[in-house]
């Protein structure tokens, strides 16, 4: 079953997704890349249905790297969520639409400030400081509800994020056993190990 | 044998121009001038208005409504004010058009265009009327005062050839030659707003045919940042500010008859 | 419209009106957001609350934020509220047999001929039947609720401080007994001279 988490903390953005590819009840790889890296401060986790996820986050890449291209500069976490969340809720009424859910996080270089948004496949769009996606938010949620810290510094992040890992893999029936985990801050992208 | 040319607007002339275009230049140098200074803390536009006289109503401009006669300086977005010199028409025309572009990436992206990316798709549009034929070029030239978070202030002009250039002080229009020296001589990087609305009306004073400046010739705007909000406000001058602006300045003559009035 | 969940009301008071919405965001039973406001100001002296599906909610917040913006640059006034609530109408109606799932709730303070400001309030279904109510309008999840409380504080010609004493005690006991709606709730109160704004804090279960 698919999880993806995300939180924010001092200036940086933390987004982890699992790295398995199941079909059925068969996983068949297990260290697959879920989160896109759009441009220099900006990451997307995504999961749901197989073939429209990765789809559906290639056509997010192009397009934010041709506006990159097209106007030499980047656009800002807040205008690529809102594009993204636009494509969506076009896509849901339209005949064949794109079941996919993201965790957007980026770093907005112009104001130094990191943002995250939860965004579903109906194009529902929040603003948040933490969130989670498939069986995993109900178990993450309440965790970061009370540990969850929006001053605290990497490590701190970090530690957090592994309770919650942590707690999935202990209560979780069909939990994932490896995750991908990717940090934006004002320096932009890059992955870490937990 | 020019003459063999002018006629389309897309056909080059053998010596590898395209006359309509230059017309269309031409008609902008007979406007009303339209000057614009960027300072460190805003941008500021002025415009001298060619259509006056006692008979015109200008109700709608002296209350309601943005300011402005609607004749010149335009607001195109909450971020974004133009000043257009050239034939009206087509200038109201192309506001329309900015406006809707202005709007469209609002929808698209949830944030204000940047001034940049708003002069291009005019231009792109200016542009299309250079190449395609049977169709006139718009004979318009626009200056572009705006604010965004990627460069902050900024100041562009875009010509009818869909050409665009930023500026740090720029005019369009009549006697631009006369007021681009003085802008040159009198401009300077660290320049306030108060300053530039000082320099603006100055090089107004000096290019415009009449002696004196007075509401009824000028419009005048100036983007700056809001104190509370920081988010860019602009504000386009009603005619009565023009006048107390204008009188502030020393710029103003001095009209006994009301004088006495008022006492 | 039990998806996201959410709930908004808004009153009518002594020259003034009032608006007012939970914060909670979910998806079913699962709390998403407790930040998530469901009423934008249009103009100054117009708010526009939402209820229903939040992708539906963000859309037409878009919508109406473009048509509303081409209104005010070309007739170079801004617009009334009873022409608002007809735009209203009319974009809903146009999806008349695919409908977006929201139920709008508009408050605000339109000019008389003499210049006064007199108190607005209208409310509309997911089809853009609209509803001119005297007194209070509601909608979402908790709108059962939030009838009979409003039905029971509400009294005529109420000041700004009692109208928004009133409406919020209306909204924050109706989402108490309403598992979609709650998570704090959001209060404007737009008087002749300014808009009172105040996010309240409630139960978070």
């Amino acid at each position: 079953m698919e999880v993806s988490f995300a939180l924010t903390g001092k200036d940086y953005v933390i987004v982890a997704a699992d790295t398995t590819a199941a079909r059925s009840i068969v996983k068949m790889k297990t260290d697959q890349d879920k989160i896109k890296i759009l441009s220099p401060h900006l990451l997307m986790a995504y999961s749901g249905e197989p073939g429209d996820t990765l789809q559906f986050a290639e056509y997010v890449e192009r397009n934010i790297r041709l506006y990159q291209i097209r106007n030499l500069y980047a656009l800002s976490p807040s205008a690529a969520a809102s594009w993204i969340r636009r494509s969506l809720a076009e896509s849901l009424r339209s005949r064949n639409s794109y079941a996919v859910n993201l965790l957007v996080g980026g770093f907005d270089t112009t104001t130094q400030e990191p943002h995250l948004y939860w965004i579903d496949y109906l194009g529902t769009m929040t603003e948040i400081p933490f969130g989670a996606h498939g069986y995993g938010s109900y178990f993450a949620l309440s965790l970061l509800d009370r540990y969850h810290d929006p001053d605290a510094s990497l490590e701190e992040g970090l530690a957090t994020l592994k309770r919650c890992i942590d707690e999935v893999s202990k209560r979780l029936v069909v939990s994932p056993d490896r995750y991908k985990v990717k940090v934006v801050d004002k320096d932009g992208v890059r992955e870490v190990e937990l | 044998m020019a003459r063999r040319y002018d006629s389309r607007t897309t056909i080059f002339s053998p010596e590898g121009r395209l006359y309509q275009i230059e017309y269309a230049m031409e008609a902008i140098s007979h406007a009303g001038t339209v000057i614009g200074v960027l300072a460190t803390d805003g941008v500021v536009l002025a415009a001298e208005k060619k259509v006056t006289g006692k008979l015109l109503d200008l109700s709608s401009s002296k209350e309601g409504g943005y300011g402005g006669s609607g004749e010149k300086i335009f607001l195109l977005n909450a971020n974004v004010i133009g000043g257009v010199a050239g034939l009206t028409a087509d200038a109201n025309s192309l506001v329309n058009y900015a406006r809707t572009a202005a709007q469209r990436h609002l929808l698209s992206y949830n944030e204000d265009i940047p001034v940049e990316l708003l002069a291009q798709r005019l231009c792109d549009l200016k542009q299309g009327y250079t190449q395609f034929g049977g169709l006139r070029p718009f004979g318009v030239s626009l200056l572009y005062a705006g604010y965004d978070p990627h460069y902050q202030f900024q100041l562009y002009h875009s010509d009818p050839s869909g050409n665009y250039s930023g500026w740090k002080a720029t005019c369009i229009g009549a006697n631009i030659g006369t007021a681009q020296s003085l802008l040159k001589q009198e401009y300077k990087d660290d320049i306030t707003v108060k300053e530039a609305i000082s320099l603006v009306l100055k090089t107004m004073s000096k290019t415009m045919d009449s002696p004196t400046l007075g509401s009824e010739k000028l419009e005048f705007a100036v983007l700056m940042l809001d104190p509370k909000t920081k988010q860019p406000r602009a504000k386009i001058y009603k005619p009565a500010e023009i006048d107390a602006l204008l009188l502030a300045e020393g710029l103003m003559k001095k009209d006994e008859d009301t004088e006495m009035k008022g006492v | 419209m039990e998806y996201n969940g959410g709930s908004v009301v808004a009153m009518v008071g002594k020259d003034c009106v009032a608006i007012a919405c939970d914060l909670r965001l979910g998806n079913q039973a699962l709390g998403v957001s407790s930040n998530f406001p469901k009423i934008f100001p249009i103009t100054d002296r117009i708010y526009l609350g939402m209820s229903g599906l939040a992708t539906d909610l963000e859309t037409l917040r878009e919508r109406f934020r473009f048509r509303v913006n081409m209104y005010t640059i070309k007739e170079e006034r801004e617009i009334e509220p009873q022409t608002f609530a007809h735009l209203v109408s009319s974009t809903l109606y146009e999806h008349r047999f695919g409908p977006y799932f929201i139920e709008p709730v508009i408050a605000g303070l339109s000019k008389t001929p003499s210049g006064d400001l007199k108190p607005f309030i209208a409310a509309a279904d997911l089809i853009g039947c609209l509803n001119f109510a005297k007194d209070f309008v509601v909608s979402g999840t908790a709108s059962a609720k939030i009838y009979g409380l409003a039905e029971a504080l509400w009294e005529p010609d109420l000041e700004p401080e009692d109208l928004f004493e009133t409406i919020s005690q209306t909204l924050m006991n109706a989402v108490d007994r309403d598992a979609f709606s709650g998570w704090g709730c959001l209060v404007h109160v737009l008087t002749k001279d300014k808009v009172i704004t105040r996010t309240l804090k409630s139960r978070m279960d």
